[in-house]
């Protein structure tokens, strides 16, 4: 059975005793040897703790990835030369600068599902952020998603149709962990978001600041294609996929 | 730089590494921790108007928390619903880009430490107030604040972690003596 003191005991040990209530404290400590005791104790085990225990800092990857995040959330004129600069440097091409320079100028979309599916696809554009899983092989990009997301899509390659798949990524949307599966198709990236469907509908296809985004539903997955490529030829894929 | 940019980084990010510990030891994984403290830093600056005071780390820890828990709940609802084809992942090895991964080889050494052990082991209600108390050094209002609990609860469970603290320790210096002998 603890003394009846012992939870203020702790709290004047946290600095959280005014002085009236500290020195009334300290007055029972000093004629309670289990109160001593514990006094004793919770300072061993801060000391143990602030010592001993592993002290982490932000990995400086971490940093760059939440700045990178950041740059992506509500892009300002000002950020437009240093982002010019990462398109060119990466294997992002002209097209992609260009993309990106109309969703720079472009008003705020209204549905913060279509602004989000803007940003990660726009954020998955700039260099070292496209591609988590790196490969052509659906049975390597497929199971990779089991610990990276919340939701496991239909994967399938269709180079021969003129899609490449090149690999997988996790993004955040609808706060959940999306499935990404990245096609190339000629010079443009093609980005299939994936999630699980929820009471809302799923928004209608559309076009915002030049990229055109196919919404559809299989299952109780949403899926959202992404790209600036034309709408013919995103559709296809759309199509190659329901068709999995 | 615009200015509301300007603000969110002079306020908030030197509490990334904060954030990032804190995220450390609710998820216990250098991947997951990676992924709540940047949803948190996105969530955050989007709400960034709202914040007014001046506890900026508190209010920062408190996202970083509910994104844990968010991202946690849909784990578990993963874990309950068998996906289709899980076949597919008995022949696959992911190739995972080529990025350096600095924590995982910290995390080995974090493994052998014996306190870090200890404390990864406790329930998640004792590790968060013992992290936020010990190692933040936040008072327990700001705990309070951030686990979302009646400053008394802080009180009680901040006792019973440091006592089960305590005992784990002890049980496990016993089980090293009598290894020794």
């Amino acid at each position: 059975m603890p003394c009846a003191e012992s939870m203020r005991v702790q709290a004047y040990f946290d600095g959280e005793a005014d002085a009236v209530a500290a020195a009334d404290i300290e007055r029972h400590i000093e004629g309670c040897a289990e109160c001593r005791a514990l006094l004793d104790d919770l300072e061993k085990l801060r000391s143990a703790l602030r010592q001993e225990l592993t002290y982490e800092t932000a990995p400086p990857a971490l940093r760059a990835r939440v700045l990178r995040a950041l740059d992506a959330q509500r892009p300002a004129k000002w950020r437009l030369q240093p982002f010019w600069k990462g398109a060119f440097s990466g294997f992002a091409g002209t097209a992609i600068a260009a993309g990106i320079a109309f969703f720079l100028l472009a008003p705020p979309l209204t549905n913060p599902l279509l602004e989000d599916l803007m940003s990660a696809h726009v954020r998955s554009l700039m260099p070292d952020h496209l591609i988590d899983v790196v490969s052509t092989d659906k049975h390597t990009v497929k199971p990779w998603f089991a610990g990276h997301a919340d939701v496991s899509p239909v994967v399938a390659d269709f180079t021969e149709q003129g899609y490449r798949l090149i690999g997988g990524r996790a993004d955040y949307l609808d706060h959940q962990r999306a499935a990404v599966i990245v096609y190339q198709h000629g010079s443009h990236i093609i980005n299939v978001f994936s999630w699980a469907a929820t009471k809302d509908s799923v928004p209608k296809s559309t076009t915002r600041n030049g990229y055109h985004m196919a919404f559809w539903q299989a299952g109780d997955l949403v899926y959202c294609a992404v790209s600036d490529t034309g709408w013919d030829e995103l559709l296809k894929l759309v199509q190659l996929l329901q068709r999995e | 730089m615009d200015d509301r940019r300007h603000r969110f980084e002079a306020l908030v990010l030197p509490h990334l590494d904060a954030a990032y510990r804190f995220a450390r030891w609710l998820t216990r994984s250098p991947g997951d921790a990676d992924d709540v403290v940047q949803e948190a830093i996105l969530r955050a600056f989007r709400g960034f108007d709202a914040l007014r005071g001046s506890d900026v780390k508190a209010w920062l820890l408190t996202i970083v928390r509910n994104c844990h828990l968010t991202a946690l709940k849909q784990q578990q609802r993963r874990a309950f619903v068998p996906l289709p084809e899980e076949h597919d992942s008995e022949d696959g090895h992911a190739v995972v880009a080529a990025t350096p991964d600095p924590e995982s080889a910290s995390m080995r050494r974090d493994d052998q430490r014996t306190l870090d052990r200890l404390m990864s082991a406790l329930p998640e209600e004792h590790r968060e107030v013992l992290v936020l108390r010990e190692i933040e050094e936040m008072d327990y209002r700001e705990i309070a604040a951030v686990t979302n609990v009646p400053i008394g609860t802080v009180m009680s469970r901040l006792a019973r972690a440091r006592a089960a603290l305590k005992a784990r320790w002890l049980q496990e210096a016993d089980r090293e003596s009598h290894a020794v002998r």
